[in-house]
């Protein structure tokens, strides 16, 4: 990785990092090889009807590069509403794809812990008890010729 | 006794903040942060005995500063209010003795010159070693990843000698504590003198509330043998620039051996004394 000043910033001050106590949903995403895991809480504001991520929170078991990609899209989150926090994943799950898996795994691991914490929430509409979502990368941190398929829960 | 506990936490982490900062007064921030260190683990024994559910949660401490003393000016005031919260403490020797260090401690740091601070620069430069910026990258990316980890792993130690009565375990514990704070203050010192220093974020609870210690010990072990390839990949990136640096990382790369061995024997003992194979 090529560190510059905007990494080295994120890496010394986490943007969002932390538990959120009365989130209105959380969800996970995991790295089933190792352990690694983001929790992306989330506080849904209303604008005309119109649900939106009025604060965003994240706390990680992971590398520096996870707490880097949990700052930067958090920061990014902010503020959208539902549709654009999936376009927002949809978008970087794209851009992942034509990295090399490992270097992926970590942003991979954000990305979907936010559309975990997204869908969560809307489960939640119609169903206040729903439990949080949980979905697994597919991306592994460490090179190998033959990585594992790994579905989603 | 919980909020004092997370006001102790908050502060140690200050006070040895001010010490990787600081230039001239770095022994008595090592010092009083030590201490401090000790003030949270007799609190923290303190809530085991009386039944108190807790955890090592705490709120951001904030240490960029242009000049040490708005950092000591901060420190004294947690420091003051930590003096508060103790008079409500049942313990009355416990709330004493700290009270007692705590008041030194403001008397010092009152007599503190001031310094200019240069730790957050983010420069990224060390005086006196040249490196390329392959090796400055690696370097910093090490730097957080393992400021990070050793603080964790002081965490779990604690975590796991707090809760354990067996007086081998408890010894080799606090062998990997003073190991994993002194690696905290060399990789400290360093982001300080880099202008990249930061405080390590908050350690999820079921990092150090373990369940299975034989699982942790044996996932620990493959750590430090993982932190000892890191370390000698890092040796081996600034080898090229500089001879000094790559001796250090070697130095912390052979002291893993000691770690490994030690856990290993952690995990012998532990299996042993509960019959497991």
């Amino acid at each position: 990785m090529t560190v510059d000043e905007q990494l080295v910033m994120h890496m010394m001050e986490p943007k969002n990092y932390g538990q959120m106590d009365n989130a209105d949903a959380f969800g996970l995403g995991k790295n089933p090889e190792n352990g690694e895991k983001v929790i992306i809480y989330l506080s849904i504001g209303k604008d005309e009807d119109e649900p939106y991520i009025n604060d965003i929170k994240f706390q990680a078991i992971g590398c520096t590069t996870t707490i880097v990609a949990g700052s930067m899209l958090t920061e990014e989150a902010k503020g959208l509403n539902l549709e654009g926090a999936k376009n927002l994943v949809n978008a970087t799950l794209k851009l992942l794809d034509k990295l090399p898996p490992e270097d992926a795994a970590c942003s991979e691991m954000v990305a979907l812990a936010i559309a975990a914490a997204v869908e969560t929430y809307e489960h939640r509409l119609e169903e206040p008890d729903f439990p949080p979502i949980t979905y697994k990368i597919k991306s592994t941190c460490t090179p190998k010729e033959d990585s594992d398929e790994n579905s989603n829960d | 006794m919980k909020t004092v506990m997370i006001k102790v936490h908050e502060v140690w982490l200050e006070m040895l903040m001010a010490g990787f900062m600081s230039n001239q007064h770095k022994r008595e921030f090592f010092d009083f942060a030590d201490i401090l260190f000790r003030h949270f683990t007799w609190i923290e024994d303190g809530m085991i005995r009386a039944g108190e559910e807790y955890s090592y949660d705490r709120g951001a401490v904030p240490i960029k500063v242009e000049h040490l003393n708005i950092l000591i000016k901060d420190i004294e005031v947690r420091l003051s209010d930590i003096e508060l919260q103790l008079m409500s403490l049942e313990d009355r020797a416990l709330a004493s003795r700290v009270d007692s260090d705590i008041k030194y401690m403001i008397n010092v740091l009152t007599q503190m010159s001031d310094e200019v601070i240069s730790a957050f620069s983010m420069n990224r430069v060390m005086e006196g070693y040249s490196l390329s910026n392959e090796a400055r990258d690696a370097l910093t990316l090490f730097l957080f990843e393992e400021s990070y980890k050793e603080y964790e792993l002081v965490l779990i130690y604690n975590y796991l000698k707090a809760h354990s009565k067996d007086a081998y375990m408890n010894r080799i514990f606090q062998i990997l504590i003073d190991e994993s704070m002194f690696h905290l203050k060399c990789f400290g010192d360093m982001q300080a003198k880099m202008g990249i220093l930061a405080t390590p974020r908050v350690v999820m609870k079921e990092l150090y509330q373990v369940e299975d210690v034989v699982k942790f010990l044996k996932d620990g072990i493959d750590e430090e043998i993982l932190a000892k390839e890191e370390c000698k990949k890092l040796a081996e990136a600034v080898s090229k620039d500089n001879k000094e640096l790559a001796k250090f990382f070697d130095f912390i790369n052979n002291q893993e051996n000691y770690h490994i061995a030690l856990m290993e024997d952690a995990l012998k003992h532990y299996q042993e004394v509960n019959g497991i194979e």
